[in-house]
């Protein structure tokens, strides 16, 4: 699950062939995709075909939709492919003699990679943490995915790198205060194991 | 398929001292998410208790959970799993659910496991490492192969020059990618551009989380507002809203089936030969929940016999009619005297006797809805709308809004209930400024704008959003001492008590992308669907499907020579979507979407292996069937049809107990 935006018009229109086709991937739906603004780039474009459809970074579905477009994607000069990283690249594998295009650009959801994403929470980092920070996580919490408490930097819970972020160490105290177990902090100093995967 | 769990469990140097250190543990397991989904339950959880046990820990209980992640879902299971006297809770699932489990446990909540990076690993098949979302795509420069990601060194300028024999020189089972690249585009005629490029440096600042983060809460918000799930389908009402309401030419022959709501068929009242006039009785209602069916022509009755219906398929017991073009009224058909010292009863005799039944598709009886054995203080209009393409209702509200008002005071003083509501989406601000307009000086009735969301106009949907109650499980909306009618149903009321007049014709919307003229028309019931299709100029070409109602509930028909029923809102002709099921990925997408809060990839799974107590206890009888799972699923399961089939099945199951 990712998120998608279009690349300026004006970069479209440069790849863009005479003859080109347009396929637009709406499977992760209205959830990441910007589905008005590139219906209407298409419009704008008036390529020689396009298909609107879903799931495209599956293989086997892109090819079952593909099938009723043959005839126009043969004869296209470039295929635009409105969707994310995954998308184009599984549409370029399947002609790789074309030019296959993307028209947007694809930015991660870090730490939002579970079903229903609400906030920045996990970085999958591979050596949870949370046992000792009450469930808040120190390393999407704090702007410095500090381990080891707060850099003394936060001015009134406020982080001092994003004035409108709270400072996570500080949220942590209270939270373990709350729960009578502050005790948890005294740890020995970690350090972080980027090598874990 | 490749499983992408994203926890494993933490080491026993780890677990050990966490278990240790307390007592009456409960251990709370998520089911995994893009896998395949082939076990019910992860072996984790228990391999955790195991080793609990093997300490002579108490355990207070163990639940496996799915899509902790869900907060909204996972906050109401925890409720019900969470023993009394646990006193820690011990999570294995991801960061994501841990944290989840935290900000909602008011108890000390510890983790299990540690998260496991998949990145560059995106996407719903999940097949490959693909993407690494670096917010800067090179794939047009690069013949779509990503230097990011198939790069060791995501290299954006040409090769390191490591390579040996095309492998990677820092993994030598590894294609080198530019030169992979080199190849397609020169395949392709293209290496020059590699030449004339500029040098590419990558930008790290490209990928803004703060932007990331307000544009995720922003499309959560909307997901969630007024209910949990739900979605925004594209509407395309565009084709047909602009378009005024039109009277559908006289039909020369009309099929009265003497079944379209729900309940008994009717009994038939005339027989061939006989001459009927517009708005004579031809069908009474056997039995309470049934309804009344008239002439909606004046003419000779050609025959009574089984005819094809076009939501069930089945031939039922048809009256047809061949109109003389008089529409000749019949004696019955007058407004009545006095309508203000009605009483309730008579109300509702009025209703029962004029055939009324609900006009939004399930064609339930009115009278029954309206005798409530429980106090009701709210009359709901759905004036939603919120099926994509239709636009019926729209035109209905547009053109008689002072019979909506009439009908839903009627209704108010037959149900005693001190308010009426009509609710209408935020796309239709034409008929929120004229309703506002003609409802300032009444007190006790009020127009509420919802935002546009399918399925907004559901019923238990349409009261969360406007009262903020919720239907409980297996209930009904008088329950909450609410009444949900539709805005043509109440149209329809007026018309019965104002001109005597029953339900003999409605509004249907005539669209889809496939239509040569879309339009909205008032067509007489029992014409027959072809005509409007032929009407309207047929079909843009062959390669087209039909449905009666709107593209996420209606019903689709193959064969157009069926009549138009009291509850057919529209009429779509659309291009058919080839799909192809394949195995469910857990990817969790339907549990977000179902605005009835339940778990629909159940269904399809338990309905597969014929376990009907499983498709039972996950609550099959609470799905209204509004297609969001559907919609959505990116496995391309019917999961709707393994509903249907499981409601069924479970019927069954329990006549036989």
């Amino acid at each position: 699950m990712l998120i998608t935006q279009l690349k300026p018009k004006e970069t479209i229109a440069s790849i863009a062939g005479s003859k080109a086709f347009y396929i637009t991937c709406e499977g992760c739906r209205e959830v990441y995709f910007p589905e008005e603004e590139a219906a209407q780039l298409r419009e704008e474009a008036a390529g020689i075909g396009s298909l609107v459809t879903d799931y495209i970074c599956n293989p086997d579905n892109l090819m079952f939709q593909l099938e009723k477009h043959m005839e126009k994607l043969n004869a296209a000069d470039t295929i635009v492919v409105f969707s994310c990283g995954v998308g184009v690249q599984t549409v370029s594998a399947c002609f790789t003699g074309k030019k296959v295009y993307a028209g947007c650009d694809t930015y991660p959801l870090p730490g939002g990679q579970g079903v229903t994403p609400l906030e920045y929470d996990c970085d999958q980092c591979g050596e949870c943490h949370l046992n000792s920070t009450g469930g808040i996580c120190p390393i999407t919490a704090c702007s410095k995915s500090l381990v080891n408490g707060q850099c003394g930097g936060a001015k009134y819970g406020k982080c001092e790198v994003d004035k409108d972020m709270d400072c996570g160490w500080e949220r942590i105290y209270r939270r373990l205060e709350a729960a009578g177990l502050t005790d948890s902090l005294l740890y020995p100093v970690k350090i972080r194991d980027f090598a874990v995967e | 398929m490749e499983d992408y769990t994203k926890f494993r469990l933490k080491g026993n140097d780890e677990l050990i001292p966490l278990l240790e250190a307390g007592d009456d543990l409960f251990i709370l397991a998520c089911n995994k998410c893009f896998k395949e989904f082939t076990a019910e339950d992860e072996p984790e959880c228990d391999e955790l208790a195991g080793i609990a046990a093997g300490l002579g820990k108490k355990i207070a209980g163990c639940a496996k959970l799915d899509f902790l992640c869900n907060k909204t879902l996972t906050q109401k299971r925890l409720v019900e799993a969470l023993p009394q006297d646990a006193a820690k809770i011990i999570v294995v699932a991801c960061g994501l659910g841990i944290q989840t489990i935290a900000d909602i446990a008011d108890l000390p909540v510890c983790a299990a496991t540690d998260s496991v990076s998949y990145g560059g690993r995106h996407g719903m098949a999940l097949t490959q490492k693909l993407c690494q979302a670096c917010g800067q795509c090179y794939l047009n420069l690069t013949g779509g192969i990503c230097p990011i990601v198939d790069c060791s060194k995501s290299l954006v300028n040409g090769q390191c020059g490591g390579a040996k024999n095309g492998k990677c020189e820092v993994d030598k089972e590894k294609d080198c990618a530019w030169e992979n690249i080199y190849n397609r585009l020169q395949a392709q005629n293209r290496a020059g551009e590699l030449a004339s490029n500029p040098i590419e440096l990558r930008d790290y600042s490209k990928v803004d989380y703060k932007f990331i983060s307000s544009y995720v809460s922003s499309i959560r918000e909307k997901r969630l507002d007024g209910y949990y799930g739900g979605l925004h389908p594209s509407e395309r009402k565009e084709l047909s809203e602009h378009i005024g309401l039109a009277v559908f030419p006289e039909p020369a022959t009309v099929v009265i089936p003497l079944s379209q709501h729900t309940g008994a068929p009717a009994q038939p009242l005339v027989s061939a030969g006989e001459h009927v006039k517009l708005g004579q009785k031809i069908g009474e209602a056997a039995g309470y929940v049934s309804a009344m069916l008239h002439a909606s022509v004046s003419g000779e009755v050609t025959a009574v016999e089984p005819r094809k219906h076009p939501t069930t398929g089945a031939d039922v017991l048809s009256v047809v009619i061949r109109s003389d073009g008089k529409n000749e009224l019949h004696e019955s058909v007058k407004p009545y005297e006095n309508p203000d010292s009605l009483t309730a009863d008579d109300i509702l005799e009025i209703v029962r006797e004029k055939g009324l039944v609900g006009m939004g598709g399930a064609a339930f009886p009115t009278a029954v809805k309206l005798k409530s054995a429980k106090p009701i203080d709210t009359v709901l209009l759905n004036g939603c709308e919120c099926e994509p393409l239709l636009t019926a209702d729209h035109h209905v509200m547009l053109n008689y809004a002072d019979d909506i008002i009439y009908g839903l005071k009627v209704l108010l003083r037959t149900v005693g209930a001190e308010k009426g509501i009509i609710v209408v989406e935020d796309n239709k601000p034409d008929v929120i400024a004229l309703l506002e307009s003609k409802t300032s000086d009444i007190g006790n009735i009020e127009i509420l704008e919802a935002k546009t969301k399918y399925p907004q106009g559901a019923e238990k949907m349409l009261i969360k959003k406007a009262l903020g109650r919720q239907v409980p499980s297996g209930g009904l909306p008088l329950d909450v001492g609410v009444v949900v009618s539709n805005v043509s149903t109440v149209k329809a009321v007026s018309d019965a008590i104002q001109k005597g007049m029953p339900l003999i014709e409605r509004v249907v919307t005539v669209t889809g992308e496939k239509i040569e003229k879309p339009g909205n028309y008032i067509v007489k019931i029992g014409t027959p669907v072809m005509e409007l299709v032929s009407y309207c100029g047929g079909v843009t070409d062959d390669d087209v499907a039909f449905k009666l109602g709107g593209p996420m509930m209606g019903v689709a028909i193959s064969d157009l020579n069926v009549p138009v029923l009291k509850g057919t809102n529209g009429v779509i002709a659309f291009a058919p979507e080839d799909s192809e099921p394949s195995e469910c990925i857990r990817c969790g997408r339907c549990v977000d979407v179902c605005p009835m809060e339940l778990y629909p990839l159940y269904f399809p799974k338990y309905a597969g292996a014929g376990n009907w107590q499983g498709v039972k206890d996950k609550n099959v009888r609470d799905c209204m069937e509004c297609g969001c799972c559907d919609f959505i699923c990116s496995a391309k399961i019917p999961i709707r049809d393994a509903i249907k089939l499981g409601k069924k099945e479970v019927a069954a199951m329990e006549r036989k107990d």
